[in-house]
């Protein structure tokens, strides 16, 4: 837009000391939109804000790293910025680490509906009820530790309780698996408790993880209870007449016991992961 | 940082395109008259200051949005006065000294728009607390629930001083 018209620089030195009218401020402010020259005649009038120190501000915003799809979510259902970035840190809570998980779960149910009706129905049906319990142990094993935690060093060094942060990262990683593996018991065959029946070997085992992770490193207290799990489920699959042993009221007992028994030994020693294990 | 001669549109596409030396030279260009025009919006220099920083980072975001159907500066303070809403939205303590409830004195009623005939001098003659309205709802083009926020008034308020200042500007300017 051309104009002929420009603001004197009485008037510009009063709109920037704020003293003009509101009228011919508002004058003003409607040519400045179309006026470069009384735009720029402004610039060395605003001496009192530090537009450097806004710049600088500006560059670091668009340096932040911005928020993968985990941690956007996170902080999109109210979580707070510094728990979300530890959790998005959490190696089995990457995506890659979640559609994984979906995977290999999905395939096993997949493979137990399509067995189902056949002679390996219920070997299928095993197969997907231990990997559902196994999954959380691995998923916690994975987000702690030298070697598997990308944020290790950051997370010995966070002032944050190491038992609070372990805590809020297993549920998370427990929640996550929980979610994935009941999704994928929908497509089981059989209705009601069949689609129930990992859930508790899933806690109980996980809970024995973080109990053993008091004494023993997170990784090797994974393996163990991993190992414990695999054997007791072969074994009881290859000896009892029912294969399903292991599952059925017996069973599920055992693992009540096994998540009562974990917690109260995490209650009462939690504080034996400071420093030991980080965040 | 170098001096550009681009046009704005020129910088704005470039921008798009990723390049931060031309949002230095598009910050160069309107960061200034941003932060007065703001500062007579809103008292307080650290908010005006925050404002810019998102005014700017929301340029670099929304940059290939932008279609050249108006002037670069209005696109740029449509962006800076709504970011300036939605932080006094959050944080409506820096609106604090703001005269925002100035009682009318029966002089100034009678002396409303009698003898003025141009509309710079009817606008002086508002009444007190009318012009705050009309630049936010007619001059900076914002909606009521924007005036109210920017204005620290109800949206009632703004609803009703926006229909008496017509109705004033009607008769001064008759």
């Amino acid at each position: 837009v051309n104009t002929t018209w420009h603001a004197d620089p009485d008037v510009l030195s009063r709109y920037a000391a704020e003293t003009l009218d509101d009228v011919r401020a508002a004058s003003l402010e409607a040519h400045l939109l179309t006026c470069e020259r009384c735009r720029e005649a402004l610039v060395p009038l605003t001496a009192n804000a530090d537009l450097d120190d806004i710049w600088r501000g500006i560059e670091t915003a668009l340096d932040a790293p911005r928020p993968g799809i985990v941690e956007w979510l996170l902080l999109h259902v109210g979580v707070g910025d510094d728990v979300a970035r530890l959790l998005a840190a959490t190696t089995s809570l990457r995506l890659s680490w979640l559609l994984a998980e979906a995977f290999a779960l999905g395939t096993a149910a997949l493979a137990a509906h399509a067995a189902a009706g056949t002679v390996r129905a219920t070997a299928t049906l095993f197969v997907f009820l231990a990997l559902a319990a196994l999954v959380p142990v691995v998923g916690v094993a994975a987000a702690f530790g030298p070697g598997v935690d990308p944020s290790y060093e950051i997370g010995i060094a966070a002032p944050m309780r190491s038992d609070r942060l372990l805590f809020i990262r297993a549920a998370a990683v427990l929640g996550a698996s929980l979610a994935i593996a009941g999704i994928a018991a929908v497509v089981l065959p059989g209705t009601g408790w069949t689609l129930a029946l990992w859930l508790a070997p899933a806690l109980g085992l996980s809970l024995a993880t973080l109990a053993l992770a008091t004494v023993l490193r997170p990784i090797s207290a994974a393996l163990t209870v991993g190992l414990a799990w695999v054997v007791l489920a072969a074994v009881t699959a290859a000896t009892s007449a029912d294969p399903m042993t292991v599952f059925r009221a017996g069973g599920q007992l055992l693992f009540l016991g096994l998540i009562a028994g974990s917690s109260l030994v995490i209650a009462r020693r939690h504080a034996a992961y400071e420093g030991r294990i980080p965040a | 940082m170098t001096v550009r001669a681009d046009g704005d549109d020129d910088l704005i596409a470039a921008v798009a395109g990723g390049d931060r030396e031309a949002l230095a030279a598009l910050y160069r260009r309107h960061a200034p008259w941003l932060v007065l025009r703001l500062a007579r919006r809103c008292p307080d220099p650290g908010t005006v200051e925050e404002v810019v920083q998102d005014t700017f980072v929301a340029v670099w975001n929304g940059a290939d949005r932008y279609r050249a159907t108006g002037e670069v500066p209005a696109w740029i303070w449509g962006i800076g006065i709504r970011r300036l809403i939605s932080r006094l939205r959050r944080r409506p303590a820096a609106l604090a000294g703001r005269p925002d409830e100035t009682v009318v004195s029966a002089e100034d009623e009678v002396l409303l728009g009698v003898e003025h005939g141009d509309l710079g001098a009817a606008l002086g003659s508002l009444s007190p607390e009318l012009p705050a309205v009309v630049q936010a709802t007619v001059l900076d083009g914002l909606t009521t629930r924007e005036a109210a926020t920017l204005l620290g008034i109800p949206q009632g308020t703004v609803k009703t001083r926006a229909a008496r200042a017509r109705r004033e500007l009607r008769e001064a300017l008759a």
